[in-house]
């Protein structure tokens, strides 16, 4: 049992040697110079050296990109949650043939791959002048978001008792007024899993940024590094700098937030 | 009346909730797809002010436009290759990290780390990984090797690599949740009858673990099946068409080819072919799952 334990544990480590491989490179090419890369790939650099993020930060605009980033990701994230909450809300404590349908409807929603549909939103997105604007892109990964949201929401508030809200509601409370103060405050979890998944995912996202975000003061972080690796395609080292850079935000919130995303990952796959 | 219009005051508060949710979805899914259906009977250029609709002609012409097959068959050889690849790998880190294994916390962190960088970023690392370091280290051992990328027998599999490596995290994840929620007894009773680990697997584990699996084949497949972002920052789909999937033929179709009436036939000849997909693997795999 214990040579098990061991040799379990020896072939978990090597994977994960493995799979930090990768990322281990970008990070050792982001403090190379050309000449340390040149005479050995894999070696470690002589010394500590930031010339690679000074000189990624000069040429890129970074800072313009992360803030993109975090405008166009609170933004969307903030109309999920608003949006789902409601009609999550609505669906649940409305048990009737039409709520039932509307529920129908984003559910089948999820079924449409946006490919199919990035052409016309494209169109759309140009006529109703939704290109080049951060509440462009929100509405559009708005739409994406609340049908998973709406599902996520009408499944925990069904697990919600309703005698709270019933004797609020002899007590006189209006359906809003019953929302807000009881049935919001008790959605936190239900609502830190949806805001978590969407913001990975909206963060991340490439090809709708591709689409809606070309002008360069409105590109996103992933859009901006696509642009850049293909601008300095010949100093990798400088790229890499680039790309690590990119990588410590979502890492970051990854690490901070990692109990939310496992819980909202596990809870997703249940509804499902 | 006076009830009625007490009703009617009740029900429009829900009928208000409904509308912000409702707006979004229409706007960012309903119209562009209803637009995108009246788009694939014409022979739009993507550009004109007016449509000139031309009937079923551009999906008689899809069906025998030999790089959609083509598109289509790489498309599902990287589909199911990534799902079997990923749920294997990402089942087998599951049984290993459930046990009481030293540090599996960090273990389970490094694993799912990948999956939270953007595509972008790992395309880049991973190109020039494949491209120079890997041939550069590989080289030490007397080997000469090329990227994958850059050969058309082999870049398929060069991106699923790559996307094996980004997508374990999620699967893995549900699989453990999964574990967890098989109670601890079945195993040890099975032990007790001289069950070994293979067979108390195969007969108690497996079997109960079918919900996790269903969702994951799922989620695995139809996601591999819409790849566009990985294909377009690595290969762009060459070299010689070798990586060329539905979403960047769709892509190069509808934006670079200004054919945007044909690439919405395509489209629509795609989200059937999806929904045929999901609809086939939720009746197969549902069968086989066993409740508690």
């Amino acid at each position: 049992m214990r040579t098990a334990r061991i040799s379990t544990f020896a072939v978990v480590t090597l994977l994960a040697v493995l799979f930090l491989f990768p990322l281990y490179v970008a990070v050792l090419m982001a403090f190379k110079s050309a000449k340390e890369t040149f005479d050995s790939f894999y070696a470690l650099p002589a010394r500590i050296d930031f010339a690679n993020f000074v000189h990624a930060w000069q040429t890129s605009d970074y800072p313009k990109a992360i803030l993109n980033s975090a405008i166009v990701t609170a933004l969307s994230v903030a109309l999920i949650v608003t949006a789902s909450s409601l009609a999550g809300y609505a669906i649940a404590r409305r048990n009737k043939p039409f709520y039932n349908i509307v529920f129908l409807l984003f559910l089948s929603g999820m079924m449409v791959p946006f490919q199919v549909t990035m052409l016309p939103l494209y169109k759309l997105g140009k006529s109703l002048h939704l290109i080049n604007s951060h509440w462009g892109i929100a509405l559009v990964y708005g739409g994406f978001g609340v049908q998973m949201g709406v599902l996520f929401f009408a499944g925990f508030v069904r697990g919600i008792s309703r005698e709270i809200e019933e004797a609020a509601r002899i007590d006189g409370c209006t359906t809003p007024g019953i929302f807000f103060r009881i049935v919001l405050p008790l959605l936190k979890p239900v609502t830190a899993t949806v805001a978590v998944l969407n913001v990975l995912y909206i963060w991340n996202d490439f090809l709708l940024p591709l689409l809606y975000l070309q002008d360069k003061s409105f590109r996103t972080i992933p859009l901006q590094q696509y642009y850049f690796f293909g601008q300095y395609s010949s100093d990798l080292n400088l790229a890499f700098a680039y790309a690590v850079m990119g990588m410590i935000p979502i890492v970051a919130f990854f690490l901070f937030m990692q109990r939310f995303i496992v819980k909202g990952i596990a809870a997703g796959a249940i509804k499902g | 009346m006076t009830n009625i219009r007490r009703l009617a005051r009740g029900e429009a508060w829900y009928l208000l909730f409904l509308l912000p949710a409702l707006f979004l979805f229409v706007t960012a899914v309903v119209i562009p797809l209803a637009t995108g259906v009246r788009y694939s009977f014409s022979d739009w250029d993507g550009v004109a002010p007016k449509l000139h609709y031309i009937g079923w002609d551009n999906y008689v012409k899809a069906l025998q436009d030999s790089d959609l097959w083509s598109a289509l068959w790489h498309t599902f050889k990287y589909a199911i290759a990534l799902t079997i690849l990923v749920n294997a790998l990402s089942l087998a880190l599951a049984l290993l990290l459930d046990a009481y294994l030293p540090g599996r916390h960090a273990f389970r962190t490094i694993f799912f780390l990948p999956s939270v960088i953007s595509i972008v970023l790992s395309g880049f690392i991973w190109g020039y990984n494949y491209s120079q370091g890997f041939p550069n280290l590989l080289s030490h051992f007397g080997l000469d090797v090329t990227s994958p990328l850059g050969n058309p027998d082999q870049a398929l599999y060069g991106l699923i690599v790559v996307a094996v490596w980004q997508g374990i995290g999620s699967p893995m994840i549900i699989y453990i949740a999964g574990l967890q929620g098989i109670p601890g007894e079945l195993a040890e009773s099975a032990k007790i009858d001289g069950a070994g680990v293979w067979k108390s697997f195969r007969h108690i584990t497996f079997p109960l673990l079918a919900p996790s699996v269903t969702i994951n084949m799922l989620l695995v497949l139809t996601g591999a099946l819409k790849v566009f972002d990985l294909v377009y920052v690595t290969t762009k789909g060459g070299p010689a068409f070798s990586t060329e999937v539905m979403s960047t033929y769709i892509y190069r179709t509808s934006f670079d080819n200004y054919k945007a009436g044909y690439g919405m036939a395509l489209s629509m000849i795609f989200f059937v072919v999806l929904v045929v997909v999901t609809i086939v693997q939720i009746g197969l795999f549902r069968r086989r799952e066993v409740d508690l």
